[in-house]
Order: structure tokens, then sequence, then C-alpha cells
């Protein structure tokens, strides 16, 4: 489990915050597909999916965002939540089999906010979704 | 019949649907995501894939629909459980080379007003995309 156990106003440019490692499985996609009632056949039908651009099934892009809130709550705790905001391009596709690593580094500091690049890739080193997050630190 | 997205012009204002937060929703959604932050109640993303779910329950996507971007601020916070109140708009919608590339604005406010959340999402289809029907 990973919690918030810095003290935010400590957050320096340069700083990088806990990154988070997952594994997709398609299982896992489906169970997502199930929560957000998302179920487009690109993600959950291997039999549709082969006839795209991507040739099997992808992630749903807010799935692997939530890695990203992740890494933002874990640096920032409750903060994130009630002041938080992000800007992100999905990059590349996220496939079942990926391990997919979020992570984020404070960029500048600005408004008494910390402003962060955030980035998700896979087990190749490919971007997968890239942008900035910032959040309220004083 | 559910319209598809893909039907629906520029401008056009979905519903404004009121919103249950409830636990067993937001721990089916912290699993789904394998959100281990236990500091906030109510990851705030999952305050946006309800709103994507209440859109689902009024339109379609289109077959191969991709999200191509999305921006997001956060102002409120989730304790559970509560209601809340999502809107949406196609705030964007143009074609080329056979995709169509469609904005939408959503945001999302407790019952007295108070705005919780509030995002874009971009997206893209082939103009020639069709919908499935929503599973029952």
């Amino acid at each position: 489990v990973t919690q918030q156990t810095r003290d935010i106003r400590t957050y320096r440019v340069g700083d990088a915050l806990p990154a988070v490692t997952k594994v997709l499985t398609q299982e896992k996609i489906d169970r997502y597909a199930d929560a957000s009632g998302d179920h487009n056949p690109l993600h959950i039908d291997p039999a549709f999916a082969a006839t795209t651009q991507f040739g099997g099934t992808i992630a749903h892009g807010m799935l692997v965002l939530a890695y990203i809130s992740e890494v933002m709550g874990a640096g920032f705790g409750r903060s994130w939540a009630e002041s938080g905001s992000l800007k992100v391009r999905f990059r590349g596709a996220a496939r079942p089999g990926d391990t997919v690593t979020a992570s984020g580094r404070v960029v500048r500091m600005e408004d008494e906010s910390a402003v962060c690049e955030v980035e998700c890739r896979n087990g190749r080193g490919e971007v997968l979704i890239s942008g900035e997050a910032s959040v309220r630190v004083s | 019949m559910t319209v598809s997205l893909a039907d629906l012009p520029m401008g056009h204002e979905f519903e404004a649907t009121r919103l249950k937060l409830s636990p067993e929703w937001v721990r089916e959604y912290a699993a789904a995501v394998e959100d281990g932050v236990t500091m906030p109640d109510v990851p705030p993303l999952a305050l946006t894939t309800l709103s994507f779910r209440a859109l689902l329950d009024q339109m379609a996507l289109p077959e191969g629909t991709i999200h191509v971007g999305q921006e997001l601020s956060f102002s409120g916070w989730g304790e559970q459980p509560r209601t809340l109140v999502a809107a949406a708009r196609i705030a964007s919608r143009g074609e080329r080379q056979g995709w169509v590339l469609m904005g939408l604005e959503m945001t999302i406010d407790d019952e007295s007003g108070t705005p919780m959340m509030s995002g874009r999402a971009t997206i893209t289809f082939p103009t020639t995309g069709r919908s499935r029907e929503p599973r029952a």
C-alpha cells in the first residue's frame, strides 16, 4: 500500500514522486470495463480489436490515467483530491501483459502549486501517457 | 434505443444526471484500478469515471473510439455516501481523414451546486463508426 507520508510543503523542483508499477491483464481491463460501464469492444473483444490498427485489445485510457492519479495521491495526499489538476495526452496503447510504470517529478513551483511532469511507460520504455499535473502545496 | 455519440452535433448538452457515489461502487472502482492510496476516501479519478458512466447511460460510443487527451481539475472532496450531479456537453467536433475528433466538457457538482470536478475529454472515432447496443 502506497500512502502519502511526506510533508507536501517540502517538495522542491527536481523531486521525484513515488512511482507505481502495475501489470496489465485482460482480466483487469474487463474489471475496469464493468466498473466504468465502458464496454467498447476495442477494450474487451479480442476478435473485434484484432481488426483495428492496434491488432488486439488495449486498456482504457482512464484506467492507465488512474495510475498517474495514484502517483499524485501518494505524493500529495488529500491536496490532490482537493486542488489537483492535470492535462495529459494518451500517446500509446497499453496492452494486456504490459508492465506499466507511472511516475512524476516536480518541474516548477508557481502560484503556490507544485507543477509536475507525469507519464506512464510500458516495459519497453514507450510513453503511453504524458503531461502535467499540478497541486496546491501551501 | 440508445443514440450513438457519432450522431450528436457540437453543442449537444447531455441531460444532467444525479449520481450516487456508493461505497460499493467506489470499492469496485478502487479494486479495478488497484489504487493503493488509502488517504482519500474516494480516488479523485473515480468522479471522472462516474461522469463517463453517466454519459454512457445516455449514448453509445462508436466502435473503435479512442481517448486521446484529458484535462481535469478537482475542487471537492468525495466522502461516502454522496449524491452528485454530472453534466456534459459536446464542446467541439471536427472531421479529418476519416476520423471524428470530439471534445466533451464535463462537470460534477455536489447536491448544493458546489463544483467538485471539471474536465474535458478529447476522443476520436472513425466516421464510419457504428455503436453497439449497451450490454444488459
